[in-house]
């Protein structure tokens, strides 16, 4: 392999994390309906700037967290800066926490995801009904996060493997 | 299980990544939301809005197919095990839509007999484009859907959707070639609304829960309305024509009365934009000098915001000239 093609590939595979976040952003945006509408949609894109804040911050820097909150608020309509502030809040938490979580079992990464995702709702709900002037329901919220939480183990395996094989492997 | 992340637990220390941007861009997010709060309805931001929904419609056509697909195929499982009641449901709608058809084909007959008396004047016929919904916003508090029409179809801003159950929302954002519907339920949506039977205007406003609010003020009546009474589009503001059918009252409390939505969210796929124009105001002798130029600004054709809609329910009441469509002869 010539040494531009290298290149090209370590820098596709560095791209992973940022393009399965954008494909994570515009499946959110896509009318999936789990169950007939009963379940509302994961938010994926929150579990992979989890997942790679933690274990490789290096390969999802801020700003494509920032971009990635910024197409989907565009997608969404919601008000211009929700998003990149709730991915953010949640990339500075996996990264805070970073020491305590590497190298733990994924029940245990879970459980922290699931409380990071929790706080994320807490801010999202209180800037929304801050600038509705309205005091918001929380539970659809909560139980769109809850949801998540539930999808998490799963997608962090996936995501494992991906990491290993693409991400530094290459 | 070889645990992810440990050997890079032994050198973590040694390598700290600035933390820097992630605070700045922080900072950014909340100038950004303090902004968007401050003139939600900016040029930019709107601009950005379209041009995001134009760029990704492609990407979300491509994508609604295999999930429509796939949501076919699990509904008609899920309608499988319900067949019995479901077919039951449906005898009884059956009977009762029977009853409504028989109603219709007299009082189409009184129209035509009033159209030859020239007593009746037929509201203008509205030119409705038909889309397939390519994205909802799967948010709790953003609920919008996009769909794959846009300007080039003739949808313009403002313009009513329905389902055929009754309205969903109105349309936001327009691009070329696709646009956004802002649903009945979201926090920023306001629709003026007539309530039947009670006769009472008002306006329904999102609360981002399944059923949206209509505020009761003593002015309006509002203590005349009962759950159970039908809701419809008022026509005020000269945006969205009368008539649309919007929902039912479900509970009544003092300040306000919830309402159950006919549009089924979870279901809607295809959609219909009526674009729809209002008639030219002739100022009738009946209606008081200060009175018509009220409605002469009201129902003003093609105004451009739907901001305008908004304040005008708070006028007490709606000059007779606005309403062009079914609600009128007595």
């Amino acid at each position: 392999m010539s040494a531009r093609a290298d290149v090209l590939v370590r820098l596709a595979g560095a791209a992973t994390p940022a393009f399965l976040g954008f494909l994570g952003v515009i499946l959110l945006a896509s009318p999936i309906r789990l169950a007939g509408g009963l379940l509302p949609t994961p938010i994926i894109p929150l579990i992979i700037v989890y997942f790679w804040s933690l274990y490789s911050p290096g390969h999802l820097p801020a700003v494509s967290v920032f971009l990635m909150g910024l197409l989907h608020d565009l997608l969404s309509g919601g008000p211009i800066g929700m998003w990149p502030t709730a991915y953010l809040v949640m990339q500075q938490i996996a990264i805070s926490q970073k020491a305590y979580f590497l190298g733990r079992e994924l029940r245990v990464v879970s459980i922290g995801f699931a409380v990071a995702a929790f706080v994320v709702s807490l801010i999202l709900w209180f800037v929304m009904s801050l600038m509705t002037a309205t005091l918001l329901p929380i539970g659809g919220l909560l139980w769109q996060m809850l949801l998540t939480s539930a999808f998490f183990p799963l997608f962090a395996m996936a995501f494992g493997r991906l990491h290993r094989r693409v991400v530094i492997e290459v | 299980m070889e645990l992810l992340g440990r050997e890079t637990r032994e050198r973590f220390g040694l390598r700290s990544r600035s933390q820097v941007g992630i605070l700045l861009l922080s900072l950014v997010s909340v100038i950004l939301l303090l902004s968007s709060l401050y003139s939600a309805e900016a040029s930019v931001f709107k601009k950005a809005r379209e041009a995001a929904i134009e760029t990704a419609s492609p990407v979300l056509e491509l994508l609604s197919v295999p999930i429509g697909w796939l949501s076919g195929r699990l509904g008609a499982i899920n309608d499988y095990f319900r067949v019995l009641e479901q077919n039951e449901a449906l005898r009884e709608e059956n009977a009762a839509l029977r009853q409504w058809e028989d109603e219709a084909r007299s009082l189409r007959g009184v129209i035509t007999a009033l159209e030859e008396l020239d007593a009746y004047k037929a509201p203008p016929p509205a030119k409705p484009v038909n889309a397939f919904v390519i994205g909802e916003a799967n948010d709790a508090y953003a609920h919008s859907m996009i769909i794959n029409a846009g300007a080039k179809d003739g949808v313009l801003r403002g313009n009513a959707a329905v389902d055929e159950r009754g309205m969903v929302g109105r349309i936001v954002d327009v691009s070329s070639n696709a646009a956004r519907i802002l649903l009945l339920n979201d926090v920023q949506s306001r629709i003026p609304v007539f309530v039947e039977e009670s006769y009472v205007e008002g306006l329904l406003i999102g609360r981002s829960t399944a059923q949206p609010t209509i505020a009761i003020t003593k002015l309006a009546n509002g203590d005349l309305i009962k759950p159970g009474q039908r809701v419809i589009t008022s026509g005020a503001g000269g945006v969205l024509p009368r008539g649309l059918a919007v929902g039912v009252i479900a509970a009544v409390s003092e300040k306000e009365a919830t309402v159950d939505l006919a549009a089924d969210y979870a279901r809607s796929r295809i959609v219909r934009i009526i674009n729809y124009e209002f008639p030219d105001v002739e100022p009738t002798p009946l209606a008081a000098s200060g009175a018509s130029a009220a409605a002469a600004e009201l129902v003003a054709p093609g105004s451009e915001a739907p901001a305008a809609a908004l304040d005008v329910a708070n006028l007490p009441a709606l000059p007779p000239v606005a309403a062009p469509s079914v609600e009128e002869g007595d």
